[in-house]
C-alpha cells in the first residue's frame, strides 16, 4: 500500500467508526487516569485468550512479549494522535496475525474482550460521573472501531496476497500472466 | 518487421485449412504479439487466457507425470481451441471447427509453431 491508499482507508476507517477530534481528545485526556490500570487490564486480558484451546498455542510461548506489546498499542489508544503513522501500525497488525496463521476470528474476538475490560475500568473511574463515562465509552468504542476496521482490511488483503501466491505455484502461472489475465477482465 | 512475419506465419496457418476459424500468437505472459481473430473476440482475454492454460497445461502434465507438455486440447460443442508452446517464449492459441480432422490441425499447427519459434 502507498501512503495514498493508507490516507483512503484512514478517512474510510473515521467515516465508519464515527472517530472525531473530540474523541482523540477524550481519550488523551483519560491517559493519566487508565496508565496505572494498563497491565491489569492486558493481563485480564490474556488470562481469558489463554483459556481459549484454540488461542493458547499462539500466545503461550511469547505471552511476555506480546503482554508488552500490548500495553504499548493501549498506550497509543489513549495518547493518539490517529493519523498515517497509526494506520500502518496497525494494518502491519493484520499482516503478522495473516503470518502467524491465527484465525481471523481472533482480532474481533480480541477487541471484544479489550472492550469489555476497558467499559469495566472506565466504570470505576467515573462511576459518579456518568456524563464523563458515556463520553468515554463512545470514544473509547469509536476509536477500538476504527482499530478493527484497519485491522481487517490488512488481515483481508494479506491473506489474499498469500493465496494468489499460493495459487501461482501450484498453477505455475507468473504474476505478470496474472496480472494480465485480471486486467483482459476488468470490469 | 516481426509482427508481419507471424502475421504471415498466422495467415498461412488459418489457410492451410478450412477447419481452422482463429489463430494468435500470444507471449507466455498473455500478450498477443499477433493474432487473426473474429471480431467478437477480445485480443486481451484470448491471449491471457491462452497463455494462462497452457501454463496450467505445463503443471499438469508435469504433476501427473505425462512428461513435459506438448499441447493443451479444448473440446467445446461449438469446435475447439488448441494451444501450444511456440519455442520458449510464445505460445500459439488456434480455435478449430467441431469437425475438424484434428491430425491436420496438429500438423499445421506444429509447423507454425516451428516457424513462429524462428521469428521470435
Amino acid at each position: 500500500m502507498d501512503d495514498h491508499e493508507y490516507e483512503q482507508l484512514l478517512q474510510y476507517a473515521k467515516q465508519f467508526s464515527g472517530v472525531t477530534d473530540d474523541m482523540e481528545n477524550t481519550l488523551q485526556g483519560l491517559y493519566g487516569r487508565v496508565k496505572p490500570h494498563m497491565a491489569e487490564v492486558t493481563d485480564s486480558f490474556y488470562a481469558v485468550l489463554l483459556d481459549i484451546p484454540k488461542a493458547k498455542p499462539f500466545l503461550v510461548e511469547r505471552i511476555d512479549a506480546l503482554r508488552e506489546t500490548h500495553i504499548k498499542w493501549l498506550e497509543s489508544v489513549f495518547s493518539g494522535p490517529f493519523d498515517l503513522i497509526y494506520v500502518k501500525a496497525m494494518y502491519r497488525v493484520g499482516d503478522v496475525h495473516v503470518k502467524a496463521k491465527l484465525p481471523v476470528e481472533f482480532m474481533a474476538g480480541s477487541m471484544a474482550l479489550v472492550t469489555t475490560r476497558l467499559h469495566q475500568l472506565l466504570g470505576t473511574i467515573f462511576k459518579d460521573d456518568p456524563k464523563q463515562l458515556m463520553e468515554s465509552v463512545t470514544a473509547v468504542d469509536a476509536i477500538l472501531g476504527f482499530t478493527l476496521m484497519v485491522m481487517q482490511q490488512s488481515y483481508e488483503s494479506s491473506r489474499l496476497a498469500e493465496e494468489l501466491e499460493k495459487f501461482l505455484k501450484i498453477t505455475g502461472m507468473s504474476r505478470t500472466l496474472f496480472d494480465n489475465l485480471a486486467s483482459a477482465y476488468k470490469e | 518487421m516481426r509482427e508481419d512475419m507471424l502475421a504471415s506465419i498466422l495467415s498461412d496457418l488459418n489457410g492451410s485449412s478450412a477447419d481452422i476459424e482463429a489463430s494468435a500468437v500470444i507471449s507466455t505472459d498473455g500478450l498477443i504479439m499477433a493474432s487473426l481473430l473474429p471480431a467478437n473476440l477480445d485480443e486481451d482475454r484470448v491471449g491471457a487466457m491462452s497463455a494462462a492454460m497452457l501454463s496450467l497445461g505445463d503443471r499438469t502434465a508435469s504433476e501427473l507425470t505425462r512428461g513435459s507438455l506438448e499441447m493443451v486440447l479444448i473440446k467445446g460443442s461449438q469446435g475447439y481451441v488448441v494451444m501450444t508452446h511456440a519455442g520458449e517464449e510464445a505460445v500459439v492459441s488456434v480455435q478449430a471447427k467441431s469437425s475438424a480432422k484434428l491430425g491436420l490441425v496438429f500438423l499445421d499447427i506444429k509447423r507454425a509453431a516451428e516457424a513462429i519459434s524462428k521469428v521470435i
